[in-house]
């Protein structure tokens, strides 16, 4: 069932393209990591699914039908550039755009206390904004998003400038949300940690949706493998025809080989050439499917 | 979402309020009116006597003749003696009295005469001079007095019937006019720097994601509106109570004051609704506090004009060019309140000026309206009003 629909969506900015028939779709409790380089439309996107930019062609439709605005006060928003009330404290904040998204008092003042202390700024409360650390900002920039308790979050950039601990603890609250049954869309830069996170992948490029899928199936999809072998402890080619060479992420040396390869073929005759101390066969990683799907 | 309106303006409101720079102003400037009551009193007070020193040789019926000119000024004169020129001379110096008459011959004065006080000893002596020569010419007390009695006074009126008040309403006028003037500016400028700020901030996107961008405009015009209005009530509350402890001579300051209040507190939200969407617009172009200067200056041209007729129809309420600037936008909020207060506005020409007021304001709303959606999102370089403009129109 699909809870968010993006459906052919164009968007001009002058003689810029931003969106040229991007679509896809979020379902409730899975996390979608929408990816693609700089400029790509990522941001617009976003903008198009909470109505603060209209689509020039092409619709946004929520649980089948046109968001009206009482909808879209079930999304969470967290746009890539952060800001807050410098000057505000963080609960009147918390409390503010709670009831912004249609919460009562009482049940405003409830979720902002509740998020305080699940992010250890209780006694941060009536601190201003201005006075926390960078850390502590970007937390309460997050739970502004959550704190009405959004049926959808939407989520740009969520982990930028977080330190390590910082990336764990918004990685356990996005699963602990989408198994809440919570649909979650976020953009990010880094692959590894979206590889990590998320279920579901959309990779756009020049504003158009060029890879969509869940993790799995877009790495079974793709017709390479990695093939990684060691001989006596030195790196061995497998000689087939055309092999292209590559390095992994960590800096081995890989050979693309098409998913149909003998692989047994491949394994006798590196035992016929001495002792076989490593061989690896790996479907494409994310940041492989990436480059390939960008072309770059 | 009458709701979302509410909440952003009871937050830009209550921010505002509780800002320290806020309370302080508000501060000073109640204290300053009430500082104004005292003042006006003191002004007011009867004026003291005439001290005049005497030394040497006096005419006779010098003290008759001095009291009774400086009774044509309705001043009092308190006469001092002196034994010896010396000790008049330092009571002269050190201000004891205002004038010294040396052996009916000199008159001495500090470093320049008084003309009142010059016109009284002028009297006083020609007086004494008169009765000097009458004397010589063997006329009896009677006669010299009868012939020295004042001029028999003829009945003196006017065409038009004099506005016993005039003076006071001209102050309330003026008084009036520069409070409306500072506040519509000052609150105008806040909603420019609030819209700015949460642009340089940006904290817009995430309001918007919740709230329409016209929720957003109305939302803070309508919260520091109040906050104007508020500061606007105490203001003339502080006025009210410092002018009925100020004494001003038979003026009904309840009734001059509440309608002065009225006419200003009126004005002030036909003029603040007017100019506070107009600089929400401007505001909306810019993100940076370099941009700002630039942007305030435009509604401040609006302001001017409007400020400096205003002076024109605080001399002369029927002027041609009052009476045209009190009915045309934007300059009707500072001149059509002058007018009303200072003199008499036959009714039709105020429902005129209201009703184009606000007219003016409903089309400022659309423009500005439009400008403010189509460059609210817009962070960086100033946006030019004929892009926002465009970007507006491909949002709808």
């Amino acid at each position: 069932m699909q809870m968010l629909s993006l459906v052919d969506l164009h968007k001009r900015f002058g003689d810029v393209v931003a969106l040229d028939g991007a679509g896809f779709n979020v379902e409730p409790g899975r996390i979608v990591g929408f990816l693609g380089p700089n400029g790509a439309g990522k941001t617009t996107a976003m903008r198009c699914v909470l109505g603060l930019v209209s689509p020039d062609q092409g619709e946004v439709l929520w649980n089948g039908a046109t968001p009206t605005q009482p909808d879209r006060l079930r999304f969470g928003y967290m746009p890539e550039e952060r800001g807050l009330y410098p000057k505000m404290k963080i609960r009147e904040q918390l409390v503010y755009f709670a009831e912004l998204s249609g919460l009562g008092r009482s049940a405003a003042a409830a979720a902002a206390d509740e998020w305080l202390e699940r992010l250890g700024l209780t006694d941060r409360a009536n601190s201003k904004l201005e006075e926390l650390s960078h850390g502590n900002q970007q937390r309460v920039q997050l739970a502004v998003s959550l704190v009405h308790g959004p049926d959808l979050a939407v989520l740009d950039e969520p982990f930028s400038g977080l330190d390590p601990l910082g990336v764990d603890s918004m990685a356990a609250i996005l699963r602990e949300l989408a198994s809440a049954g919570v649909g979650i869309v976020f953009s990010s830069h880094q692959l590894d940690l979206v590889e990590d996170v998320c279920q579901d992948v959309v990779i756009i490029n020049r504003g158009r949706v060029v890879l969509a899928g869940t993790l799995d199936e877009l790495r079974n999809r793709s017709g390479h493998r990695f093939l990684g072998v060691s001989v006596d402890n030195q790196p061995w080619s497998p000689d087939l025809d055309g092999i292209e060479t590559t390095t992994s992420a960590q800096g081995r040396r890989r050979y693309v080989v098409d998913a149909g390869t003998p692989i047994d073929q491949v394994m006798a005759r590196a035992m016929a050439d001495g002792v076989v101390t490593r061989f690896a066969l790996e479907p494409p990683s994310l940041t492989d499917l990436f480059r390939e799907a960008v072309g770059r | 979402m009458i709701r979302q309106v509410f909440l952003i303006a009871r937050r830009d409101f209550l921010q505002r309020a509780r800002s320290k720079a806020f309370l302080a102003s508000m501060l000073v400037i109640v204290g300053l009116v009430l500082v104004m009551g005292p003042l006006l009193s003191l002004q007011n007070r009867a004026p003291s006597p005439y001290d005049i020193g005497v030394v040497g040789i006096e005419p006779d019926g010098l003290d008759a003749s001095l009291h009774s000119a400086v009774r044509l000024f309705d001043r009092r004169a308190v006469i001092h003696r002196y034994e010896s020129l010396t000790v008049a001379e330092e009571a002269l110096d050190g201000g004891s009295v205002d004038v010294l008459l040396v052996d009916d011959r000199e008159v001495v004065w500090v470093e320049e005469a008084d003309p009142q006080l010059e016109a009284v000893v002028a009297a006083a002596f020609g007086d004494i001079d008169r009765r000097k020569v009458m004397a010589e010419l063997g006329l009896t007390e009677e006669e010299a007095s009868r012939l020295l009695s004042p001029a028999q006074q003829r009945d003196s009126s006017t065409l038009q019937e004099p506005d016993p008040d005039a003076d006071a309403k001209k102050f309330a006028a003026y008084a009036g006019n520069v409070v409306l003037y500072i506040s519509i500016l000052m609150f105008g400028q806040f909603v420019l720097m609030g819209v700015m700020e949460e642009k340089s901030s940006r904290v817009v996107e995430v309001v918007l994601s919740r709230a329409q961008p016209r929720h957003l405009l109305a939302g803070k015009v309508l919260g520091i509106g109040a906050l104007g209005l508020i500061q606007l009530v105490v203001l003339m509350a502080a006025a009210l109570v410092t002018l009925s402890m100020a004494d001003i001579v038979d003026v009904d300051v309840g009734a001059l004051g509440f309608r002065t209040a009225g006419i200003v507190l009126s004005w002030f939200l036909l003029g603040f609704a007017f100019f506070s969407v107009l600089y929400a617009g401007l505001g909306a172009t810019i993100s940076r506090q370099e941009d700002l200067q630039g942007v305030a200056m435009i509604p401040v041209l609006f302001l001017l004009p409007g400020y400096f007729i205003s002076f024109i129809a605080l001399e002369n309420p029927d002027a041609l060019v009052a009476r045209i600037a009190s009915i045309v936008p934007p300059l009707s909020p500072l001149v059509m309140p002058i007018r009303t207060i200072a003199g008499s506005v036959p009714a039709e020409q105020v429902v005129l000026a209201v009703v184009l007021i606000l007219a003016a304001t409903y089309g400022i709303i659309r423009f500005a309206g439009r400008v403010y959606r189509g460059s609210i999102l817009r962070i960086g370089a100033k946006v030019r009003l004929r892009e926002a403009w465009r970007a507006a129109r491909a949002d709808e």
